[in-house]
C-alpha cells in the first residue's frame, strides 16, 4: 500500500507521542527502530488508524485513517507487542476462526481457511491448546495466522521477536519474510530490520533518520550513545 | 491457571447442542423454583452434583472454581435461617445448589466459541426488528465468559506481588490495581478486536 503521512501528529494532552510527520512508504519491507518511547508504536498505530492523528492526516492508497477508517482497518493487520492480549478465545482454532467468520465465511470453507494458515505456519497442532499453554514464539505465530487467515495487504509488527530466544526469533523472522504482504516491522531485534530497504529511525517522537537499514542501524547507535 | 471454564471431553453433555442445553437450564431452572420440597430439591441437587463432578474435572478443581458462588451461597443460607426459617433457608439452598451445579455442567461443556455463535443465531430476531447487532451480542456474551475467570487470576498474581513484598492484602491496596489492570486490558481487548476486524463488516 502506498502510506502517507501528512503533517500528521500525535499528542496525549501536553505530551507530544509523535511530532508533526511527513512522509511517503511504498516499500514492502519497512523497518521502524529507536529508543523506548520514542513515538515507533505511536506511529504504527496512527498507520492503521488505532488512534486519530491530533492534526495531520494519513492516508493508505487514498484511504483516510479517520474518514474511511473501517477500509483502512480491514486492509490493514497488526500484531501486537503483547500478542496474548489480541488472541480472544481460549481456543486456538476458535480464534483464528473469529475474522474469517465475522467477515462471512463458514461452514467447509471456514474451516479449509484454518485449517491452511495454520499448516502454512506450522502450527496445526496447536489448534486445540489454549493461549497459556504456548511458548512465546508460538503465541506469535498463532497472532500472526489469525491476522493473515483475514488476508490484509499491509501487516504491522510492533516488537515480535521481544523477549523471543535466539530459536523462536528465527522462526518468527522467516514467517515475516515469507509473507507475501507489505509489512512494517517496530523492533529492538537489530538483525530482524537490516536487512530491509528502509527502514526508520524514530527519536523522542520526531524521525530522525530515514534509509536503508545498515545506515539507519549505525545512526541509531549514534542516537543511543550520547 | 485457568482462562477457559471449558474442560475437553465427550460426555453425552460435550456432544448436545448448546441451544438443547440452554434450553434445559432455563426448563429446569424455572422449574425448581416450583418445587418446595426438600427431599425432591435433595434429590436434584443429588443428580446435578453428580452430572458435574462426573465432567473429568477432577474433585479439587471441580469445586475450586465454584468456591466463590458455593461461598456467596452459605452465607445466604445462613441469612435465611436467621431473617426466613430454617426450613426455607434449606429449600433455597439447596435449590439454588442444584442449579449451579447444572450451569456449571453447561459451561464446562460448551466452547465460548460454542455459545457465541448460538446466542448470535439467538439473537437474530432481535437485530431483524432493528434493536441489536446479533453478532456484538454474541461477541460480547462470549468476552464476558473468557475474560471474567482473568480477573481471578489478575486477583491471584496481586495477592503473590503482596506476599512476595511482605505486604498484607488490604481492598484499599488490591482494589485500585485490580480495576486499573482490568480496564487496561479490556482496552487493549477492544482495540485487538478493532484491529483484527472480529465485528462484522
Ligand atoms: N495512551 C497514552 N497516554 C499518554 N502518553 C502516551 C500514551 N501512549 C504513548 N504515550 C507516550 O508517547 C510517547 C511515545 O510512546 P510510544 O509507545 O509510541 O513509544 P515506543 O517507541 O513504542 O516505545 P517502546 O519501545 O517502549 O515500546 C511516550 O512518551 C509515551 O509515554
Ligand atoms: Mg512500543
Amino acid at each position: 500500500m502506498h502510506i502517507i503521512f501528512d503533517k500528521a501528529e500525535l499528542r496525549f494532552g501536553e505530551r507530544v507521542a509523535l511530532h508533526p510527520l511527513s512522509l511517503q512508504l511504498s516499500e514492502p519491507r519497512i523497518g521502524v527502530i529507536g529508543l523506548n518511547g520514542s513515538g515507533k508504536t505511536s506511529f504504527a498505530r496512527l498507520v492503521n488508524g488505532l488512534v486519530k492523528p491530533t492534526s495531520g492526516r494519513v492516508t493508505l492508497d487514498g484511504m483516510d485513517t479517520v474518514a474511511d477508517a473501517k477500509a483502512v482497518l480491514a486492509a490493514t493487520g497488526f500484531i501486537f507487542q503483547n500478542p496474548a492480549n489480541q488472541i480472544i478465545l481460549p481456543l486456538i482454532r476458535d480464534d483464528i476462526a473469529m475474522g474469517p467468520k465475522a467477515r462471512g465465511l463458514k461452514g467447509k470453507a471456514l474451516d479449509e481457511a484454518v485449517e491452511a494458515v495454520m499448516d502454512r505456519f506450522a502450527i496445526a497442532e496447536l489448534a486445540e491448546r489454549r493461549p497459556h499453554e504456548l511458548s512465546g514464539g508460538q503465541l506469535q505465530l498463532a497472532a500472526l495466522a489469525a491476522v493473515v487467515v483475514t488476508e490484509p495487504k499491509l501487516i504491522l509488527f510492533d516488537e515480535p521477536t521481544n523477549q523471543l530466544d535466539l530459536k523462536n526469533r528465527a522462526l518468527v523472522r522467516r514467517a515475516i519474510d515469507g509473507l507475501e504482504q507489505q509489512a512494517i516491522v517496530i523492533s529492538h531485534d537489530l538483525d530482524l530490520v537490516s536487512g530491509f530497504g528502509r527502514v526508520l529511525v524514530f527519536h523522542e517522537g520526531r524521525l530522525a533518520f530515514d534509509g536503508d537499514g545498515a545506515e539507519a542501524i549505525a545512526r541509531y547507535r549514534e542516537t543511543a550513545a550520547c | 491457571m485457568l482462562t477457559s471454564l471449558y474442560v475437553e471431553g465427550t460426555s453425552f453433555l460435550h456432544r448436545m447442542s448448546v441451544r438443547a442445553k440452554l434450553a434445559g437450564l432455563m426448563i429446569i431452572g424455572l422449574a425448581l423454583f416450583l418445587v418446595a420440597n426438600p427431599v425432591a430439591l435433595g434429590f436434584a441437587l443429588l443428580v446435578t452434583a453428580t452430572l458435574y463432578l462426573r465432567l473429568g474435572l477432577g474433585v479439587g478443581e471441580a469445586f475450586r472454581r465454584l468456591r466463590p458462588v458455593l461461598i456467596t451461597i452459605a452465607f445466604f443460607g445462613l441469612v435465611n435461617v436467621v431473617v426466613l426459617s430454617p426450613h426455607e433457608a434449606l429449600t433455597s439452598t439447596l435449590r439454588l445448589l442444584a442449579i449451579l451445579f447444572l450451569a456449571a455442567s453447561v459451561t464446562a461443556t460448551t466452547t465460548i466459541a460454542d455459545f457465541i455463535d448460538t446466542i448470535t443465531a439467538l439473537l437474530v430476531p432481535l437485530e431483524r426488528l432493528g434493536l441489536m447487532k446479533a453478532a456484538d451480542g454474541g461477541l460480547a456474551f462470549g468476552l464476558v465468559l473468557r475474560f471474567v475467570p482473568d480477573i481471578a487470576l489478575r486477583y491471584a498474581v496481586l495477592k503473590e506481588a503482596h506476599a512476595a513484598r511482605g505486604l498484607t492484602l488490604k481492598p484499599q491496596t488490591i482494589l485500585g490495581p485490580l480495576i486499573i489492570s482490568t480496564l487496561k486490558e479490556a482496552d487493549s481487548i477492544a482495540e485487538a478486536i478493532d484491529a483484527r476486524g472480529i465485528r462484522g463488516q
